[in-house]
C-alpha cells in the first residue's frame, strides 16, 4: 500500500482510514466530522481526512449524467486509494462509494478494478464502528428520550438498522424511543426536495407528526441530507425536536447547538 | 395509439392531489395493503427463496422467451383455443373488434361486451374502441365498474377504485341505478357491495362475448390463468359464448410447478393473501357435454413493446408480475395516488413502463419523482431493481438532453468543482461563509437565495461558519506545529 | 409478413447471442417442460402431512371464511347439508351437477335440481377434487358432470371434500393431474368464499360470487 502524501504515518495495528467527510458535512455540520474523527479514533484508527476530497458523485449520478459521476469517481478513488480504510457519516454517500461506483465505471476496465477495491474497504462509519472494530459500546452520555430514523440508502444498500441502536443503548441516559414508519423514506432525496416539493413535503411532515408521536427531545439520523430536511421542517412547525446526527451523541459531542438551532451560546434544552 | 398520455402533466397533477381532501382519505384508508403484504410474509420463512425463484424462473424464461410462447401456442392450439399475435395496440384491438363483431347479437352487430380487470385491456384503449363500434362494455370488477361509471382511469394495478371514497361511490350509484329506489340508504361498504353485485348479475348472462386479461399463460399445458377475489373474472368467461383472453407476451411461464412459484408470491404481495379466492386454469373451448363454458376460446398475444425492452436495458421489467406491492408501499405513489402518473400504469413499476411505452420526453417526469428510497425494490416479489431502471431512465433523459437547461447547467458547474479539490474548497468556504452571514446568527433560513422549493415548506439550516475541511487543516496545521516544537 | 412471424423475428434478434440460438433455447425450454419439476422452494406450511395436513387445511380454510363441517362418511351428507340449510335458513333445495356420487345419495326433503348455475341461485352443492392443505384451497374440475359456474352462482356454496383428497401443497395438485391424466378445461382453485377491497379497502364478502363457503368434509383420512 502507497501510504497517502498528507496521510500520517500510521502506528503499528493502528488501521489508516481515510476520512470523507462529505460535502454536506463539510458544509453544514463540521461537528459531525469531528465527532467521526473522535469515534474513530477512540476505535483504534488513525484518521486523516484527505484534502483532495469534494463530493462522491451522486448528484450526477442520480440526475443520469454517468460521465460526470465517472469523473468525480476516479478522482475520489485517486484520493481515497492508500488508506487502509475509507469511512463516511453517511449511508448515501457511503452507498454511492461502495455500492455505485462499480456500477458507474463498469465499462471503464482500468478504473473498474480500482473502484472495486475502494468499495471493497469503504464503510459507513457506524457500520465499521461496530462490524469492523468491533466496538459494541461508547462513553459518552445523553440526559433525554431520542427517536432514530433509518435513512433509506444506509438501511436498504448497506444494512444499516440495528448497529447504531445497539451503541446508542450504551449512551448513559439516553432512552430510545422508535417512532412509527421509521423506515419510511423523509422526502429528502437530494434534488428531489427541490425538484418536487409539494410531495417532498407531505413526505417530511408526515415524518415529523411520526417524530413528534413519539415526544422525543430529539431525532437521530445517520445521514445529513435526511436531517436537515427533517430540522427544517419540524423548525418552520415550530415544533421542539431537535436534530442531531447519531455520531455527535456516540462522541459525545453536543456542546455544538443542533442542526438548524442559533449557532451563539449553549443548546437549551427543556 | 395505446391510451392517451398525461405523464407529462405529473408535477401540477401531484400538486393536485395533494389539495384534494377526498382523494388523500381514500389515500389513507387504502394504507392497510402494505400492512397485510407484512403480515402475510411474516407468516412464511421461505419468502426470501422463493422471491430468488420467482426471479430465477422469469429470467429463465425471459431468455427463452420466443421457444416457450411458440410451446404455449402449440398447446392451447391443440386445446382447442385460437392464438393470435398482436405487434401493437393498434392489431390487438382489430383482432378483438373482429372477434366481438362476428358474435354480436345484438340489433346493428351490437355486441354486449362483460369485461373481467384486464391492464392490457387499458394498455390497448380497448374499451373505447369497442364502444366507437357501437357495442357495449361492462366493467365486472367493483372497482372497475366503479370507475367506468365515473369516467375514469385506474388508479392503481390491483385497486382501481383506490382514490374513490365511499360517498363517492354512493354518488355514483344513485346516478346509475336509477331504477333502484332512490330512497334506499348505504349505511356501509357492505350495502354498496351488495348493490353492485345485485345489478352485474343479470348483467353476466346476457353479454355476447367475455374479454380478461390473463396472470399467467402455462407453456406446459396451454392454459391461461386468471386470479380474482370477487369471481367476475369467471363470471365473465364461462358464461358468455365466446371468452377472449389477452395477455402481453411476458405472461408466458414454462410449468404448472413454476405457477406454484408465481402463486406463493402474487397474492401475498398484492394483498397479503396466501392465495387469492379464485385461481382459476382454463384452456380451449367448452367440450362434448359441458354445460358451460366458450363455445370458442381466443387468446391475444401482445407485444407491444415487449420485444424492444427484451432487447434493452429493461429487461428486468418484464419479470413484474403486477401485484402492486412497489405502489402501496411507496411514498411519492402513497402521497400523490396513481391519477397523477397520467397513464395506465402507476406507481414506481408505472415510473419504469410508462417512459418505455410513451416516450422518455412525455414520461420524464415519474423516474425522477423519486427518492430513490428503496422501499419499491424491497418488496417486489421478482426483486426488479425498480430504482436502478429509474436511473437509467434519466440516464437515458441526460443523454437526449432532455432534462431542464437550468439543471443541467447547474450539474456541469458543480462537476467542474468536483473535480477541483482546491476551487472547490475555497469556492464553498465563501458561499457558505455568505449563508452563514444571511443567517444573521439564527441557524436557519426562513428563505434562500435560491432554492425557494425547500424553503417554502422549511427552513434551511445554516451552514457552518468553517467548513470541516478548512478547520481539520488548520487543526492539523496547528498540531503538526505543536509536534515540532 | 403475419404479426406472429414479425413478433417471433423481433424476439429472436433481442434473444440470438453466442450459444443462444433458436434451436437451443427450444432444447431448453422443452427440457423444463417435460421434467416439470419444482423449481422454487416448497415452504413448510406445504410440506405437512398426515392429521397434521387436514387439520391446517381446516384452519386455513377457517382462516378465509370458509366454514367447516367435519361429517364421517359420504352417506352423512345429505342430513349434514339439510341441517346447515336450516341453520342458515336457506330454502330446502339445492342446485348441483350431474354427479353420480351425489346422485346416489338419499337427499330426502331437500329438494334438487341438476344442471349449470342460473341467475338466482341460493345454494349450489359441488364436489371437490382436491384440496389444499398450505391454502386451506378447494380445487375443482370441470366436465360434463360439474359445471363450473355452479361454482360461482350460488349464494352460498357447499362443497363436500374427502380428507384424504387433501394435499400438502401445490406439487401435489400438480402430480396428481399429471398422473391421472385428467386434463380438465377448467381447473378451479378456491380459496373462501368471493371477496373485494375495492370500496376504501374494507373486505366486503360476496362481491361476485358466494357470500359464502361451506366445506363438508369426509373424515376418511
Amino acid at each position: 500500500m502507497q501510504p497517502a502524501p498528507s496521510a500520517e504515518p500510521a502506528a503499528p495495528n493502528r488501521p489508516k482510514v481515510g476520512l470523507f467527510a462529505t460535502c454536506l458535512v463539510d458544509l453544514f455540520r463540521p461537528n459531525v466530522g469531528f465527532a467521526a474523527v473522535e469515534l474513530l479514533e477512540a476505535a483504534g484508527c488513525d484518521v486523516d481526512a484527505p484534502e483532495g476530497q469534494t463530493c462522491c458523485g451522486q448528484p450526477a449520478w442520480n440526475s443520469g449524467d454517468r460521465k460526470g459521476a465517472a469523473e468525480v469517481a476516479r478522482r475520489m478513488i485517486e484520493v481515497f486509494e492508500p488508506y487502509d480504510y475509507v469511512v463516511l457519516p453517511s449511508g448515501s454517500c457511503g452507498a454511492t462509494v461502495k455500492k455505485d461506483y462499480v456500477e458507474i465505471l463498469r465499462d471503464d476496465s482500468d478504473w473498474l478494478p480500482r473502484a472495486q477495491a475502494l468499495s471493497d474497504k469503504t464503510f459507513e462509519l457506524i457500520t465499521f464502528l461496530t462490524e469492523i472494530r468491533g466496538v459494541e459500546g461508547v462513553n459518552a452520555q445523553f440526559d433525554g428520550v431520542v427517536t432514530y430514523h433509518d435513512s433509506c440508502s444506509g438501511l436498504r444498500s448497506l444494512g444499516v438498522k440495528d448497529q447504531p441502536r445497539q451503541l446508542l443503548s450504551s449512551v448513559d441516559g439516553l432512552r430510545l424511543r422508535e417512532m412509527e414508519d421509521a423506515e419510511v423514506c423523509c422526502g429528502f432525496g437530494g434534488t428531489f426536495c427541490v425538484k418536487y416539493p409539494d410531495i417532498s413535503n407531505r413526505m417530511v411532515s408526515n415524518k415529523t407528526d411520526n417524530i413528534a408521536a413519539t415526544s422525543a427531545d430529539l431525532v437521530l439520523a445517520g445521514d445529513l441530507g435526511c436531517l436537515m430536511n427533517m430540522a427544517g421542517k419540524l423548525s418552520r412547525q415550530g415544533r421542539p425536536v431537535k436534530a442531531r446526527h447519531v455520531a455527535e451523541i456516540l462522541a459525545g459531542m453536543t456542546d455544538e447547538p443542533a442542526i438548524g438551532e442559533p449557532q451563539r451560546g449553549s443548546e437549551k434544552r427543556k | 395509439m395505446t391510451a392517451e398520455p398525461k405523464s407529462s402533466q405529473f408535477k401540477s397533477a401531484a400538486s393536485e392531489a395533494l389539495q384534494n381532501p377526498r382523494l388523500q382519505a381514500a389515500m389513507k384508508a387504502s394504507g392497510g395493503l402494505a400492512v397485510r403484504r407484512a403480515a402475510a410474509i411474516a407468516e412464511i420463512p421461505e419468502f426470501e427463496a422463493i422471491r430468488d425463484a420467482g426471479r430465477d424462473l422469469k429470467n429463465h424464461t425471459l431468455a427463452n422467451l420466443d421457444a416457450y410462447l411458440l410451446a404455449f401456442e402449440e398447446k392451447a392450439l391443440e386445446s382447442g383455443a385460437k392464438v393470435h399475435w398482436a405487434a401493437d395496440a393498434e392489431e390487438a384491438r382489430a383482432i378483438i373488434l373482429k372477434i366481438v363483431g362476428r358474435h354480436a347479437k345484438g340489433p346493428e352487430g351490437k355486441a354486449r361486451v362483460n369485461k373481467g380487470k384486464s391492464m392490457i385491456s387499458e394498455e390497448i384503449g380497448l374499451n373505447s374502441a369497442l364502444e366507437a363500434a357501437g357495442h357495449h362494455v361492462l366493467e365486472t370488477d367493483l372497482g372497475e365498474y366503479i370507475i367506468q361509471l365515473r369516467g375514469e382511469p385506474p388508479s392503481h394495478i390491483i385497486a382501481p377504485a383506490a382514490h374513490v371514497s365511499k360517498p363517492d361511490v354512493e354518488a355514483d350509484f344513485r346516478a346509475a341505478h336509477t331504477h333502484l329506489d332512490p330512497e334506499r340508504t348505504f349505511p356501509d361498504a357492505a350495502s354498496l357491495v351488495h348493490e353492485a353485485r345485485h345489478v352485474l348479475r343479470e348483467q353476466y348472462f346476457g353479454a355476447d362475448v367475455g374479454i380478461t386479461g390473463a396472470n399467467m399463460l402455462i407453456a406446459e399445458t396451454g392454459q391461461g390463468v386468471i386470479v380474482t377475489n370477487e369471481g367476475n373474472g369467471d363470471l365473465s368467461q364461462i358464461l358468455p359464448d365466446v371468452h377472449i383472453a389477452v395477455a402481453s407476451l411476458e405472461k408466458v411461464i414454462p410449468t404448472l410447478d413454476d405457477a406454484s412459484t408465481i402463486l406463493r408470491l402474487l397474492a401475498r404481495s398484492a394483498t397479503g393473501q396466501s392465495l387469492s379466492s379464485y385461481t382459476t386454469f382454463y384452456k380451449g373451448a367448452r367440450r362434448q357435454g359441458d354445460l358451460d363454458g366458450p363455445k370458442e376460446m381466443h387468446f391475444v398475444l401482445l407485444d407491444n413493446g415487449r420485444s424492444e425492452m427484451l432487447a434493452g436495458e429493461f429487461r428486468e421489467m418484464l419479470r413484474c408480475i403486477r401485484c402492486g406491492a412497489c405502489m402501496n408501499n411507496c411514498p411519492v405513489y402513497r402521497a400523490v395516488g396513481g391519477h397523477s402518473y397520467g397513464w395506465v400504469y402507476v406507481g414506481p413499476m408505472g415510473s419504469v413502463l410508462t417512459p418505455n411505452f410513451v416516450g422518455i420526453k412525455e414520461g420524464r417526469h415519474l423516474p425522477n419523482a423519486s427518492t430513490f428510497c428503496g422501499r419499491c425494490q424491497e418488496v417486489c416479489p421478482v426483486r426488479i431493481p425498480l430504482p436502478g431502471l429509474m436511473r437509467k431512465l434519466r440516464e437515458a433523459e441526460f443523454e437526449q438532453k432532455l432534462s431542464p437547461q437550468t439543471a443541467r447547467y447547474g450539474l456541469g458547474v458543480w462537476r467542474w468543482f468536483a473535480k477541483r479539490p482546491a476551487l472547490y474548497h475555497r469556492m464553498s468556504s465563501i458561499g457558505m461563509r455568505a449563508l452563514n452571514w444571511l443567517s444573521g446568527g439564527h441557524g436557519r433560513l426562513k428563505r434562500l437565495p435560491f432554492g425557494g422549493g425547500w424553503t417554502a415548506h422549511r427552513d434551511f439550516p445554516a451552514p457552518a461558519k468553517r467548513t470541516f475541511m478548512a478547520e481539520w487543516k488548520a487543526r492539523k496545521a496547528a498540531k503538526s506545529q505543536g509536534d515540532d516544537q | 409478413m403475419s404479426a406472429r412471424d414479425k413478433i417471433l423475428s423481433k424476439l429472436r434478434a433481442a434473444l440470438d447471442e453466442g450459444d443462444a440460438t433458436v434451436k437451443a433455447r427450444s432444447a431448453a425450454a422443452q427440457a423444463r417442460i417435460r421434467t416439470a419439476k419444482q423449481t422454487g422452494p416448497i415452504p413448510k406450511i406445504a410440506r405437512t402431512d398426515g392429521m397434521d395436513r387436514v387439520n391446517q387445511f381446516v384452519e386455513r380454510a377457517e382462516a378465509v371464511q370458509a366454514t367447516v363441517r367435519r361429517i364421517a362418511t359420504i352417506e352423512e351428507l345429505p342430513g349434514a347439508v339439510s341441517d346447515e340449510l336450516r341453520r342458515r335458513n336457506l330454502p330446502a333445495a339445492l342446485r348441483m351437477g350431474d354427479d353420480a356420487m351425489l346422485a346416489s345419495l338419499d337427499w330426502g326433503a331437500v329438494e334438487t335440481s341438476v344442471g349449470p348455475g342460473r341467475l338466482e341461485e341460493p345454494v349450489t352443492l359441488t364436489a371437490a377434487v382436491g384440496g389444499v392443505s398450505e391454502t386451506g384451497t378447494l380445487v375443482f374440475r370441470s366436465g360434463p358432470d360439474a359445471p363450473s359456474s355452479l361454482n360461482f352462482l350460488g349464494e352460498a356454496h357447499f362443497v363436500v371434500l374427502r380428507a384424504r383428497d387433501i394435499e400438502a401443497g401445490l406439487e401435489g395438485l400438480w402430480r396428481k393431474f399429471r398422473d391421472s391424466g385428467a386434463d380438465p378445461r377448467t381447473v378451479n382453485l378456491i380459496t373462501g368464499p368471493s371477496r373485494t377491497g375495492d370500496i376504501e379497502q374494507k373486505i366486503e364478502l360476496g362481491a361476485h360470487g358466494p357470500v359464502a363457503l361451506q366445506i363438508f368434509l369426509i373424515d376418511d383420512y
